[in-house]
């Protein structure tokens, strides 16, 4: 099977975008490394506290127009924008596939879920809308009006440099604000696309502003007194440390989605089949970096004696690990390929530190992801392949902490609420799976389990645009949540009008 | 030709191959044959359309949750490629056992790819079963001109 053309011919040098313009930055440059063939994309710049009180100067300029812009207006470019994106579709589907690493498959998926977002996004006239309600008392009437509220900052991670932004720049525009963006510095091409694509579509300047950078560009986001929220998706430490706890002294309102460690847990009565297709794409899907991702597989031997329980552990993890090692290894662009590398060399060693980690504490390694093949003739710098632990417990590194990689930890429990518990022994609060045909037991699974998002026989508890992404424990820090109608709310504030007239 | 556990991505790769080849084919057909021209001109400008509704469906459909990658194990793409040579020297009569042979390839290709991947690509099997539908259609409409010649 061919490699799929590559939509990047040559190095792209990429700017800044602020007040509706391409600007060159005075930052260093960092290089942008395809993880699959090591070679450098583009370059992207390391930009100065200068450039972002320039961007956050221009969407405050932005502002006073654009909310002043009817919202059938303003969502009148989203649906350009959409039709842009559908346009663009493969194109921007093979960016990620270059920028990241991940696969084909993987990357459409990612650009469908991001379109999903501006789709929803356009229905703000209605969305919007407040209440009222007359004669609270007599001859007086009360009204509900959501109102924009100014400049939002965006700092996205580096797993889905497409969709992860559009969580809640289409949200924040199509509600009237303005934005001040900041891609990951890894992977920044896939938001210069639709930056391209949005000023195509008509968002007006200073709307929607690119820097590129680090934690300058935090910094500066977090500490100019007109971003009035900030929405980040990144690693508990910085979230928790460093986001929540300084826009909660700078009065901005937050949202930090941060760190994982989801649990699947397979029940005696599960359809095994099913359980190992969706385990297979929960726990290697986007070679594992995914705050989604399951981590921990829990065979649970509930109503079963110690014979058929300890039978019923040995088929799911014979049927895990056969399924793991038909794992195909190579360029995303390479359509029959199930996972690509690893985002970079530093994360890859990282992953190999936590199955070093694994072994060291008395872990078994039942398959070692550090031996294995690549399809196609690339360099092996950043793959690693599907590795399974047994023998884990939870007071061990590999069961308590995110590696951000394609490690599987097989696991015990003897009831369901030891599994439950087990889930809730480590401090991450975002995902878990239950996967049985037993109602009563995915009842009590979903009503007791304090995580954000529950998949009951679904690998990937992926909230759909016009549901909130939820989060709890160390998993997310706010309030609100990011997308559907609790964006709205983010990015709005409530304003209460009582009326009377004499 | 991977086989094993083959990606969606490489199913809609192998559909786009099928259905251009298949309408190349016809296309060829209609310049050589005008007894059938108005026929298999049909026939080659439906492979755009079979193509537009299968790769719209994913396209719309895909997503990271889906078990995109695990919904065709053991299938042989191999057993499914069409041949549309024709020797030296074929006639109509040739052409159209060729044309039937291809549509019933073309079928089973696409029933079991929607058989596989039922209610784990959501809404992509309905996109495979119409498209399978149609080359039924067609199956049985070259089929009976070859009953009328033979």
């Amino acid at each position: 099977m061919a490699i799929l053309e590559e939509p990047i011919k040559e190095q792209l040098h990429l700017k800044n975008y602020i007040d509706g313009e391409w600007v060159e930055s005075e930052g260093e440059r960092k290089d942008v490394v395809n993880p699959a063939n090591g070679k450098t994309i583009a370059t992207v710049p390391i930009s100065t506290e200068d450039e972002i009180n320039e961007a956050v100067e221009a969407a405050k300029d932005a502002y006073h127009d654009w909310r002043r812009t009817p919202p059938l207006a303003r969502v009148r470019c989203l649906f350009r924008l959409k039709e842009l994106l559908e346009e663009h579709f493969e194109e921007v589907s093979r960016i990620q596939t270059m920028e990241h690493g991940k696969t084909i498959d993987e990357s459409r998926g990612e650009t469908r879920r991001g379109i999903e977002m501006v789709e929803v996004a356009t229905g703000i006239p209605s969305l919007m809308m407040g209440y009222n309600l007359e004669d609270i008392a007599t001859g007086i009437d009360e009204y509900l009006i959501r109102q924009p509220l100014g400049v939002f900052g965006i700092i996205a991670p580096f797993n889905f440099p497409f969709m992860v932004p559009l969580w809640f720049a289409p949200f924040a525009v199509a509600t009237g604000n303005c934005i001040v963006l900041k891609p990951s510095s890894e992977d920044p091409i896939s938001q210069v696309k639709i930056l391209e694509l949005a000023e195509e579509a008509g968002i007006p300047p200073g709307v929607w502003n690119i820097v590129h950078g680090g934690r300058t560009v935090v910094s500066g986001m977090l500490d100019h007194p007109d971003i009035k929220g900030v929405c980040f998706v990144g690693s508990t430490p910085v979230g928790r440390d460093v986001i929540y706890k300084r826009c909660g002294e700078t009065g901005k309102r937050v949202i930090a989605m941060c760190g994982a460690k989801n649990f699947a847990l397979v029940m005696p009565d599960a359809n095994l089949d099913r359980t190992i297709a969706a385990c297979m794409t929960s726990f290697y899907g986007n070679t594992g970096q995914r705050c989604l991702a399951n981590a921990n597989l829990v065979v649970v031997g509930e109503g079963l004696s110690e014979q058929e329980y300890d039978a019923f552990y040995k088929k799911v993890v014979d049927a895990f690990v056969a399924a793991a090692k038909k794992i195909r290894m190579g360029y995303g662009l390479d359509d029959t390929v199930h996972m690509g590398p690893i985002r970079d060399e530093k994360k890859k060693q990282n992953v190999l530190n936590y199955i070093e980690k694994g072994i060291a504490a008395g872990a078994t390694l039942t398959l070692d992801g550090r031996q294995f093949e690549i399809v196609g003739d690339l360099p092996d710098t950043c793959f690693i392949g599907p590795t399974v632990f047994e023998d884990v417990t939870l007071d061990m590194a590999i069961a308590r902490d995110e590696i951000f990689g394609p490690v599987a930890n097989m696991m015990r429990a003897r009831n369901l609420a030891e599994a439950i518990d087990m889930i809730h022994d480590v401090p991450f609060g975002n995902a878990a799976s239950l996967f049985t045909q037993n109602g009563k037991w995915a009842r009590e699974f979903q009503y007791n389990v304090q995580c954000g998002n529950i998949g009951i026989n679904t690998g990937i508890a992926a909230p759909m645009a016009f549901f909130p992404f939820s989060g709890m424990k160390d998993s997310f820090f706010g309030t609100l949540h990011g997308q559907g109608r609790e964006a709205i709310r983010f990015f709005t504030e409530s304003k209460v009008v009582i009326q009377r007239w004499f | 030709m991977a086989n094993g556990s083959l990606t969606a991505a490489a199913i809609i790769s192998f559909c786009k191959e099928l259905e251009d080849k298949s309408s190349t084919f016809y296309g060829e057909l209609a310049e050589r044959w005008p007894e059938g021209k108005e026929m298999f001109q049909v026939f080659s400008k439906a492979g755009e359309k079979h193509k537009t509704w299968v790769v719209r469906t994913y396209q719309e459909t895909i997503s990271d949750a889906l078990e995109a990658s695990y919904a065709f194990e053991g299938m042989n793409l191999a057993d499914y490629v069409v041949e549309t040579a024709l020797a030296e020297g074929s006639g109509y009569t040739d052409a159209l056992e060729t044309a039937r042979a291809l549509e019933e390839k073309a079928c089973a290709f696409y029933l079991e790819v929607a058989e596989r991947s039922e209610s784990l690509l959501a809404t992509i099997p309905m996109a495979f079963k119409r498209v399978a539908k149609k080359r039924n259609k067609r199956k049985a409409r070259l089929q009976s001109l070859l009953d009328v010649r033979l």
